[in-house]
């Protein structure tokens, strides 16, 4: 079953016609998503990779039914984007842009939770159930189907572990790019709950960074509510002690943001945490 | 003596990380005042004509020198003083230049100096986890706030609002009373609040910081000091406030290279140079260094989407950095392989690079970058350990 999305999801592209938008939808079309239209102001009534292409995100979604929305637009023009398809009624807005400010991020994630749209992102690769669908970046061929759950802030990283995971004959069910900015849609806790009460996943992996409370947070959760086995790997160990918001950022979340504590807190939780991003497969292999 | 110089690189790393896109006390105050929320009178220090003039405008011939500089314990360092305006330049003249947290005073603020009733703290920030606005405040001010958090917990206050509401004096009301203020200074209090909360909105600003926030024996409420950290992405719609000097200085001449190529660069002490796509892998590539025995000089995300340009770009910075060989780690997603390929051939038609060099790619098109390597005699890592293992070996094998 997956989480998020299956092979039936529909999904709109906006910015389809741009240099990353075509590549992307080319990608996820071929992949198999179901990319059912396109939306670049000015180009409505054309038609771009076989796919039809409207002025706006409402014309989109009434002529598809579409659920899903991902946004390849310049991150001046994103925050528009993104309350158009909240406004036109998308379940799911996934932001692939990069240097969003992060007021706007702010602003289109309460818009989003006030309206109950699942964001994932900005400055995220997206996410992929693997032989089902795919909405964002992750290079389709490096998955493959199976039970792993994976749910990671970084991008480049996560495409790292899920090959391990694919050479290893360890498939996934779903893997979920949250992006790394200080302010974004759905977080780690959201996805492990996902992942609990889906039937496909009964592995789950989490992927972390040095800086913020997200692991933090996941470990109360896991504690408290995850069954399933979670892994945790965390970048960033040999880093300089991670930024901080000067002392105000300091009184809200504590000193706990390197990599060590991270992974002290995860441990303490029950999570297996690994030390280089190779180990995870080995570490699942042993519990098997 | 080697020792030692090590331990300074250290900590002049760590200032590195730790720093956000901050601005210098002056810089917040110009903000203050252009937001209407009240500073003592202040000035940049240029001649001694400067002080002379300041001294006038004041109607004080004593004054506060102050040294600008993006690393706190300014005090403790001797960088702040009380002083005449007879003094003023002797002083001045020995703190400019002065190292502080590996950077040399370049501004000299001068500053009215205020009678002081009480200090408050009071703070602005973009609160990452409720993706609010997070104002904190206490009636313990001008002190380490860290230590009234831990010390007196119920007298720090805090209150959330979110960034689409427009703030208004009267939301304020609450937190005001809880921090004694009352009558005119209750007024002055919520009009602060709504200025600084304004401020925050309007120039995209993370963290607006007031400690001490002064309330003097005439009833005012005028802000000591400021402490303000923007939002980079934010540069843009910021014009101004990103050139200002701070957030020139804040980076070494190398780093604000790559930074205005849209490079995420920091210059570590290491021997290998690596570049790499995405802060994660980037982490993870200098992680993987460390665990096998090597070190990296420095962290480069060419961000996403990287065309050849960035990647030739990277090549060059690490070619002026002090390095034995080179590591290029790339899964790329929204970035193209061929695009890091071509632009790796590219740069080393154009910088000589007499280190070694070891290229691991994957990801989007890696067929095709693959083989433009390959036309060019230049074989490709598809795995990252191995990739990392062989670069070792050709920098530390030598020895």
């Amino acid at each position: 079953m997956a989480i998020l999305l299956d092979e039936n999801i529909k999904v709109i592209v906006q910015g389809i016609t741009g240099k990353q938008g075509t590549f992307h939808a080319k990608s996820m079309i071929e992949y198999g998503t179901k990319v059912v239209a396109g939306v670049t102001p000015g180009k409505g009534g054309k038609e771009h990779l076989g796919v039809p292409v409207f002025d706006s995100m409402k014309e989109a979604v009434e002529a598809t039914q579409a659920t899903a929305s991902v946004i390849f637009i310049p991150a001046r023009f994103t925050y528009s984007a993104a309350l158009e398809a909240i406004d036109a009624g998308i379940d799911l807005l996934t932001v692939i842009t990069e240097g969003v400010p992060v007021q706007d991020s702010a602003r289109i994630r309460q818009k989003a939770l006030d309206n109950d749209v699942v964001m994932v992102g900005p400055n995220c690769p997206g996410l992929i159930s693997p032989e089902a669908s795919k909405i964002g970046i992750i290079p389709g061929k490096i998955c493959s189907k199976g039970n792993v759950g994976i749910v990671s802030r970084s991008g480049t990283l996560t495409y790292e572990i899920i090959q391990n995971l694919t050479v290893d004959n360890l498939g996934q069910s779903t893997c979920v790019g949250l992006g790394g900015d200080p302010i974004k849609g759905i977080g780690f806790n959201e996805c492990l709950t996902m992942f609990e009460n889906d039937p496909q996943t009964k592995q789950i992996i989490l992927v972390g960074e040095i800086g913020g409370t997200g692991e933090q947070q996941a470990a109360d959760l896991v504690k408290k509510e995850i069954t399933k086995p979670v892994y945790a790997f965390i970048a960033g160990q040999t880093a300089p002690p991670g930024k901080q918001m000067g002392h105000a950022g300091a009184i809200v979340h504590g000193k706990s943001g390197t990599a060590k504590e991270k992974m002290r807190i995860l441990s303490e939780a029950g999570i297996t945490t690994v030390k280089t991003s190779s180990e995870i497969p080995l570490k699942i292999k042993e519990n098997l | 003596m080697l020792k030692a110089h090590f331990k300074d690189l250290k900590k002049k790393v760590k200032s590195v990380f730790n720093s956000m896109p901050m601005l210098y006390e002056i810089e917040g105050k110009q903000l203050f005042k252009e937001n209407k929320i009240p500073t003592p009178l202040f000035k940049a220090y240029t001649d001694s004509s400067s002080i002379i003039q300041f001294a006038e405008e004041i109607g004080s011939d004593v004054m506060m020198a102050k040294a600008q500089a993006l690393t706190g314990k300014r005090g403790k360092a001797g960088l702040i003083r009380k002083v005449s305006s007879a003094e003023a330049e002797e002083y001045i003249q020995s703190i400019l230049g002065r190292d502080h947290g590996g950077k040399p005073v370049e501004i000299v603020m001068l500053e009215q100096p205020l009678e002081i009733e009480k200090e408050y703290y009071l703070a602005v920030m973009l609160d990452n986890e409720s993706g609010k606005y997070l104002i904190i405040a206490s009636s313990r001010g001008g002190v380490d706030i860290e230590e009234v958090a831990e010390n007196y917990p119920d007298e720090i206050f805090k209150q959330y609002l979110p960034t689409a509401v427009e703030p208004f004096s009267y939301m304020f009301v609450d937190l005001g009373k809880k921090l004694g203020f009352e009558a005119k200074t209750l007024t002055s209090f919520t009009n602060i609040m709504t200025k600084m909360v304004n401020m925050a909105k309007n120039r995209d600003l993370t963290l607006v910081e007031i400690n001490p926030l002064i309330l003097t024996p005439d009833k005012k409420i005028i802000a000591a000091d400021s402490k303000v950290v923007i939002d980079g992405n934010s540069d843009y719609r910021q014009v101004d406030i990103a050139a200002f000097k701070s957030q020139r200085a804040r980076h070494t001449d190398l780093e604000f290279e790559a930074d205005q190529a849209g490079i995420s660069y920091v210059q570590l002490d290491g021997e290998i140079g690596i570049i790499s796509g995405g802060a994660g892998l980037a982490m993870a590539t200098c992680d993987i260094l460390e665990f096998l025995g090597s070190s990296p000089a420095n962290f480069l995300d060419v961000g996403g989407g990287a065309d050849e340009t960035k990647i030739e770009k990277s090549l060059e910075i690490l070619s002026r950095q002090d390095i034995k060989g080179i590591f290029v780690n790339f899964f790329a997603g929204i970035t193209r392989c061929d695009d890091v390929a071509q632009g790796i051939i590219n740069a080393s038609k154009v910088f000589e690079i007499k280190v070694p060099i070891v290229i691991r790619l994957v990801g989007t098109n890696d067929k095709e970058g693959i083989q433009i390597l390959e036309n060019n005699g230049i074989k490709a890592y598809g795995e990252m350990e191995p990739a990392a293992r062989k670069i070792i070996e050709l920098v530390q094998g030598g020895n």
